[in-house]
């Protein structure tokens, strides 16, 4: 990734570059439309702002807000995005791959910002995102945006695992509390589900896609393993405590608790098998206490549903698996527009802001100070329900290749939780491609 | 008219083995399109549903209110309209001088040539997304209809030409000889008189061309990174939210796209098969 | 015109000369050229350029790595991952064609004849085969879901199944070859049946007065006259499930490996095996050549429209 090489490279380039355009004039001279249209000299300074579908309506609220405040100086346009977290990711690489692409200010994953910036694609925020801005966020979503030393994004709202279960039913089958261990939850799932008639205990997001890794995470750090070492040089997806918690995931179909299905399940299916009242708990994100609430979604109501934290195993706490989303800048971008882009970002993630969306939208704010704020606990219960969770909230490795280390745990993990491997051979073999991934990284 | 050379109940019966095996066969031909049909105009609760229901139940709308009222997919079929319709002309274009003078004119390294154009029918498209990703980037084109229709045409070339020389073959050779006769250039030959008198080809090919472009994906989903640009293919495996899957609209879009296929398939029919089958059996 | 050249054997660029002294050769390759030039450009340019990268050591952000031999293609065939879509391609594709094939020249033998109705089957057989590839897959899907799948559900009241379809990679390799089966079968019947209608009945009559049973008939008369039918069928869908790429995609959610799948996800998701996903598609072209090498020489298909 040297000066020089890169050099070499967009002369190549653009000398095929010309080539291909040249022989194909004709087609891509009657279709110039698509494009990003160039910015002009006067007029306000442009923004794109990429992030997922808007189902909330509060996004572009929130862009509207902004465009008026600064009518006249910054317009922000809200470019709709894949709704698959991978497929977002996969055209963003891409993107700026390409050269940087014409995005400007990134609503991304928390488990993107190392990939990006040991690419130089994102930009470092430390100065802007200060030491004393920082503390007024939550730990997790920040500890997400660290890499190398420094802080790439700002936290813009967050995602913790939740366990919620069936307040109704457990009080039915004569239990008070939700379970506190993993064995617990087993035996409160089995005997509420026959003592109430309930198609399934416990179900999950165990296919094999990203989701499926923060639930196979959840199993390890919850029996005291991970998947990296602190410093993130060795593998340690192979040693007992983890392969302890694969083990107990893949219990969960071996003693009847979740059914076969539960393997391809991705958040839809779970929520959906939980709000028909089929199953007893699920492990889930907060979106789904909504869902709750509105009638033609659920057949089963908020004041039904309990959440609890994480159960752990044997020996280890309660961490819940961390998502959300963050800010990032592209490093592309000309500098008054990065300039205009942190102003956007101070706006969406301001209190007020991050206000708004929690009561329009349900979403967890990144901001500590809201989690005392009375109303926003009223309207949105899950935000004091899950308060220990998003407490306990734990990022995934931060890695520059993680997706690589992603796709085999996506795998490996599948592949133990459907019993085609005994759960310590695929975390043996996750730990051997792993390992050679991080040498390979290492050498690169 | 299956028993129209003889009689008997043998025969009888022979006929009704075979209606029913067409019966069966249209059955099995058609089911899933009908299964995703009911899909769409059935509630949500129908859906999930179990057992499920053979005969909708609760006929509804909201699906396709969902579909038309959403501006994604409103703009995803105008890309399609325009990635596959621009490809189709393009395809025609290069293809039917190129078909022509492979039908029609003698030169050498006409068998070379062939070879090659039908070479890339078997070409597997995934084998270049790479370099080909790089080289739109650099010439500013990625993420833009150019980059879908570029490769596009490419993959579809190999069909324009292969039938359109089939269709041109089919026409007598005295007919440019003749045109030449009074005055006419090769290439005004080729315009006015074999590319009018194969109309019917050019057309069965423009319709066969517009439909490998109009279901291509590989392409689109590589080079195509946001709503203004991604074709139906794309977007309708996409339909959803971070969270929730809407099954019945994805059913609904299902049906969308391919109702206008069916048409075309329905009133082309006949056209459709003796393109299909041209060249192939005459060998 | 053409006739001259074979006098004397100019060398080649003495050919190309003598190709441009005639206008009605002129013409030719100016009619030909821009299609040529579009293919190369597009399509052959690239893979030139997927050969190099595949010998080297490179990333997706570097023009040209550090030449490291084999290594790429060693390391390709020791990933499981790899080994997988080899797996699973090669089961496609010999299953899903060879009940295509046996399906649809059942069909086609079944169709050859006036009857009733006849328009409205062959319309029917069109629709699986104009239907969107990603768009079948997708139905196939949510057929095959647990919750809402129909054939999940009928399969499983049957006993047919113990594990959800979607959970289990033999069932999901079987639920695509089905899924393909049923969208390509009318294709290959319509192929095959166009080749049988070119058979003239007569020949039947004479073996028929021959005292050539039935059979007989079938593998003597019908089955050499349709040889190039056959081939040409054969041939579109082998190289078809060869390079397989958006039902597995879709239809399994990513799950599924073929060659296909195997090159976008080293080249477009993962940061490390750029170079792997180049030795596969450089694999996945020399292997699509060779099966069509096999097919145009080894069974002597013929490979011009329309005939000589």
């Amino acid at each position: 990734m040297s000066a020089g090489r890169s050099m070499n490279r967009r002369d190549f380039l653009k000398l095929s570059g010309a080539g291909l355009a040249g022989a194909t004039l004709l087609g891509a001279a009657a279709c110039g439309g698509g494009g990003g249209e160039a910015q002009n000299g006067d007029g306000p300074i442009e923004i794109i702002f990429s992030f997922g579908p808007d189902d909330s309506g509060t996004l572009q609220e929130v862009v509207s807000r902004f465009n008026e405040e600064h009518e006249g100086e910054i317009q922000v346009n809200y470019r709709e995005m894949p709704a698959d977290t991978g497929q977002y990711f996969d055209q963003l690489r891409t993107e700026f791959q390409a050269g940087g692409g014409d995005i400007d200010v990134i609503g991304g994953d928390v488990i993107w910002p190392a990939q990006f910036a040991a690419n130089g694609w994102i930009l470092d925020l430390s100065d802007r995102f200060t030491e004393e801005d920082r503390q007024e966020f939550l730990e997790g979503p920040i500890e997400s945006n660290t890499y190398d030393g420094s802080v790439w994004g700002v936290p813009w709202f967050t995602d913790a695992g939740m366990m919620y279960y069936r307040q109704d039913l457990l009080e039915e089958a004569g239990f008070s509390e939700p379970p506190e261990t993993w064995d617990e939850l087993k035996e409160m799932a089995l005997e509420t589900a026959e003592a109430t008639g309930t198609q399934f205990g416990f179900v999950f997001q165990g296919a094999q896609y990203e989701g499926g890794v923060v639930n196979g995470l959840e199993y390890i750090w919850t029996h005291g393993g991970d998947a990296l070492s602190e410093e993130g040089s060795e593998v340690t997806i192979s040693e007992p405590p983890a392969v302890s918690g694969l083990e107990t995931q893949r219990s969960m179909i071996d003693d009847g608790v979740s059914p076969d299905a539960v393997s391809s399940y991705k958040e839809q299916e779970s929520h959906e098998a939980f709000l028909r009242g089929d199953a007893v708990f699920l492990r889930n994100w907060p979106y789904v206490y909504a869902l709750a609430g509105d009638e033609g979604e659920s057949e089963v109501s908020q004041d039904q549903i309990g959440i609890a934290p994480i159960p752990t195993g044997p020996d280890g706490g309660s961490f819940s698996g961390l998502g959300g989303w963050n800010f990032y800048i592209n490093a592309a971008s000309d500098p008054e527009v990065q300039d205009a882009a942190y102003e956007f970002i101070q706006f969406a993630t301001s209190t007020e802001i991050q206000r708004f969306r929690a009561l329009e939208g349900s979403f967890l704010p990144t901001r500590t100070e809201l989690y005392d704020d009375q109303e926003i606990q009223d309207t949105v219960p899950v935000i004091a329900l899950g308060r220990e969770n998003l407490e306990r909230s734990r990022p995934r490795p931060v890695s520059p290749v993680y997706s690589d280390m992603s796709l085999i745990m996506q795998e490996q993990f599948n592949s133990s939780l459907r019993g085609q491997k005994p759960p310590q051979q695929a975390a043996d073999d996750a730990g051997n491609e792993m390992q050679s991934i991080v040498d390979r990284a290492e050498s690169l | 008219m299956a028993a129209a050379t003889s009689s008997g109940s043998g025969n009888l019966w022979r006929s009704v083995a075979f209606y029913a095996f067409i019966a069966f066969f249209l059955l099995v031909a058609l089911f899933p399109l009908l299964w995703v049909f009911k899909m769409s105009i059935i509630t949500r609760a129908e859906i999930f549903a179990s057992p499920p229901t053979i005969l909708p139940n609760t006929l509804t709308g909201t699906s396709y209110e969902t579909i038309f009222s959403d501006a994604r997919f409103q703009r995803a079929i105008l890309n399609s309209v325009i990635v596959a319709g621009v490809t189709t002309v393009i395809c025609l274009f290069l293809g039917s001088i190129a078909a022509y003078a492979i039908a029609r004119l003698r030169f050498r390294f006409k068998s070379p040539f062939l070879t090659l154009i039908l070479a890339i029918a078997f070409f597997p498209p995934v084998a270049i997304i790479a370099p080909l990703f790089v080289q739109f980037s650099q010439a500013g084109i990625i993420n833009t209809y150019a980059s879908l229709i570029i490769p596009d045409v490419v993959f579809a070339l190999p069909l324009t030409v292969w039938l359109l020389v089939a269709f041109f073959k089919e026409l007598p050779f005295d007919l440019e000889e003749a045109a030449k006769v009074d005055g006419a250039t090769t290439l005004q030959a080729f315009w006015k008189v074999i590319v009018p008198l194969s109309a019917p080809g050019v057309f069965t090919t423009a319709i066969l061309t517009f439909i490998f472009a109009w279901n291509e994906f590989l392409f689109a989903n590589t080079f195509a990174f946001d709503i203004s640009v991604q074709p139906v293919t794309v977007v309708i495996p996409q339909f959803a939210t971070i969270y929730t899957v809407d099954y019945g609209a994805q059913a609904a879009a299902a049906v969308v796209v391919t109702i206008p296929l069916v048409i075309l398939v329905l009133i082309f029919q006949r056209r459709i098969v003796s393109g299909l089958t041209a060249g192939a059996v005459k060998g | 015109m053409a006739q001259q050249s074979q006098k004397k054997e100019p060398g080649f660029f003495g050919k190309i000369k003598e190709e441009f002294t005639t206008a009605e050769s002129r013409t030719a390759y100016y009619m030909t050229v821009p299609t040529l030039a579009v293919i190369l450009i597009v399509a052959f340019f690239p893979i030139m350029y997927s050969m190099i990268l595949s010998f080297q050591q490179v990333t997706p952000q570097q023009t040209f790595g550090t030449f490291v031999g084999l290594q790429n293609y060693v390391a390709m065939f020791q990933d499981p991952s790899f080994r997988d879509a080899f797996f699973n391609t090669t089961v496609f594709t010999v299953v899903s064609v060879a009940l295509e094939f046996v399906l649809g020249l059942a069909i086609a033998l079944a169709i050859n004849r006036q009857f009733r109705g006849r328009g409205m089957v062959r319309a029917a057989v069109l629709v699986p085969w104009a239907f969107p590839l990603v768009v079948s897959a997708l139905m196939w899907r949510l057929m095959y879901q647990d919750q809402i799948g129909i054939i999940n559900y009928v399969a499983n009241t049957l006993g047919l199944i113990t594990q959800p379809i979607l959970t289990d990679e033999g069932l999901l390799l079987i639920g695509a070859i089905v899924s393909d089966v049923w969208k390509t079968t009318p294709f290959v019947a319509l192929l095959l049946l166009a080749g049988l209608q070119t058979i003239p009945g007569d020949v039947y009559e004479a073996a028929r007065v021959d005292g050539a049973s039935r059979v007989q008939q079938f593998f003597k008369i019908t089955m050499p006259l349709l040889k190039g039918s056959i081939l040409v069928a054969l041939l579109f869908r082998t190289l078809d499930a060869w390079r397989i790429y958006d039902l597995f995609w879709v239809m399994s959610d990513r799950q599924l490996e073929s060659f296909s799948t195997y090159v976008y996800k080293a080249v477009r998701i993962s940061q490390l095996n750029f170079p792997l996903g180049n030795a596969a598609a450089v694999f996945i072209f020399l292997s699509a050549l060779v099966l069509a090498f096999i097919f145009i020489k080894g069974f002597g298909m013929q490979t011009s429209p329309g005939g000589k």
